[in-house]
């Protein structure tokens, strides 16, 4: 009735390149995007967590826009809409970091002031009793807790987000899902390729995993949770 | 109806709007088809996960991890083209798209309502069982509406990542906002520019999914939750 040839895409060597770069290329925008975006997220929750008049607000409105609106749209936006507001034209790949970059700073900053709301009012207290100044009270005292409290939920959101990061084929990016169809365009082995895809991306949501354990395990071998 | 939004914003923003808005029932459609099968099936698989059996519960959980793990693009790629292609006939979008959205839904809500049921003291199923009640009865009696208080928060706030998600559903052809939108934007007509339309767009998913966002936080306020850690969510 039906037959699998996984041998016609494992034996042509174009198409493992391909998935090979699409890999490369999937794993280094995400992490790209979540680099930056941790840092643009801890702007955002700290400034909501101080209260900065206007700002906070902002903050609060971009989140939750972010959060509810899909990020294929976002993406569509960045990549379709800002160049052609704007007059700049950039790689594809600079549209997906920047697009990505936004989605992901929304959901981490939303963990990050949960976390910031979780430390408790007597760690600050403490360490003004120890006499530190607020941006040591911030670097050494609320930081290392926070980022400790949250990680879970934070590598946990990222793995989450790594698997929907196959949108950014749609914007021109040749990721691991663009090779996917362009493989299916060539051969019409639908099936074989997209197994063969989707069982890339758990994989490479494995490793991610396995890597957050182990700097888990290192460096937050202190805090028991 | 049609006429009206012509009047009010003219020519080519009435007649987008118009039928942005019209696109905008089958985003409806398809959310709630999946989050009625998604339910189905994940009360049927929370059953498993539940039940105490051993057999029952690895199939429940390596189905909850087997759906959770892959990513949503890849189910409707294999339902949409996939399957159709292995089995060399055409299947229509809405089939396709109902069956990867509820598949997907279906191991999301059960591993949420497991945790909710979890949750609940397991004093509550000895104390049921003493007075002589079966599985299924202090299940009913005892457990689920316990239960049911902590499931609520984050069931609606499920919902939220199954209408984010339906927007993908434009890639195997089905038709809904996204698409229609998208067609839009690629449509040379002054005032329908891409810098007009996703706005538009991220506007009316907004409208949908900020409701059910507010509605899970006040649960989540009112009934609590059982899940200490911030909330993950999907995107």
């Amino acid at each position: 009735m039906f037959e699998l040839r996984f041998f016609e895409i494992y034996r042509n060597g174009d198409y493992l390149l391909r998935l090979a770069e699409g890999i490369w290329l999937s794993i280094s925008l995400t992490v790209g995007a979540a680099i930056i975006g941790f840092i643009v997220a801890g702007i955002l929750a700290a400034v909501r967590n101080a209260k900065v008049p206007v700002a906070a607000q902002i903050s609060a409105a971009y989140v939750e826009f972010i959060r509810n609106t899909p990020l294929i749209v976002q993406l569509f936006f960045v990549a379709f809409g800002l160049p052609l507001l704007f007059g700049y034209s950039w790689p594809f790949w600079a549209h997906a970091l920047l697009g990505l970059t936004l989605n992901f700073s929304a959901y981490f900053a939303e963990i990050l002031r949960s976390g910031l709301q979780s430390i408790s009012k007597g760690q600050i207290e403490a360490a003004i009793a120890l006499g530190l100044k607020p941006l040591q009270r911030f670097r050494k005292v609320i930081i290392p807790q926070v980022i400790a409290s949250v990680y879970p939920s934070l590598t946990s959101q990222f793995i989450f987000l790594f698997l929907t990061t196959g949108v950014i084929s749609e914007i021109g990016v040749e990721d691991l899902t663009h090779a996917g169809v362009f493989i299916d365009s060539r051969t019409f082995r639908s099936f074989e390729i997209f197994i063969t895809l989707t069982l890339l991306y758990v994989a490479i949501a494995l490793l991610f995993k396995f890597c957050m354990l182990a700097i888990d395990r290192h460096y937050f071998a202190w805090k028991d949770r | 109806m049609k006429e009206l939004f012509i009047d009010l914003l003219g020519k080519p923003m009435g007649i987008v709007i118009f039928q942005l808005l019209e696109a905008t029932q089958f985003t409806i459609y398809l959310s709630l088809i999946a989050f009625i099968g998604g339910g189905i099936i994940g009360a049927f698989i929370t059953l498993m996960r539940i039940s105490g059996k051993p057999p029952l519960i690895r199939v429940a959980t390596s189905y909850i991890w087997c759906f959770q793990s892959v990513p949503l693009l890849m189910l409707l790629f294999l339902s949409g083209l996939g399957v159709p292609r292995l089995l060399g006939q055409d299947v229509n979008p809405w089939v396709s798209a109902t069956v990867s959205l509820t598949l997907y839904s279906s191991a999301y809500l059960a591993e949420v309502w497991r945790g909710a049921i979890q949750a609940v003291p397991k004093g509550q199923w000895e104390g049921g069982y003493s007075v002589g009640m079966r599985f299924f009865p202090v299940l009913r009696a005892i457990i689920l509406p316990q239960a049911l208080r902590l499931a609520l928060a984050p069931t609606v706030g499920f919902s939220v990542q199954i209408i984010k998600g339906t927007s993908l559903a434009y890639i195997i052809g089905f038709n809904d906002l996204m698409n229609l939108g998208r067609r839009w934007a690629n449509t040379p007509v002054d005032g329908t520019e891409p810098f007009v339309i996703y706005p538009l767009m991220a506007l009316i998913y907004f409208c949908l999914c900020f409701p059910l966002s507010r509605l899970a936080i006040y649960f989540e306020k009112r009934l609590g939750t059982y899940s200490k850690g911030p909330q993950v969510a999907t995107a």
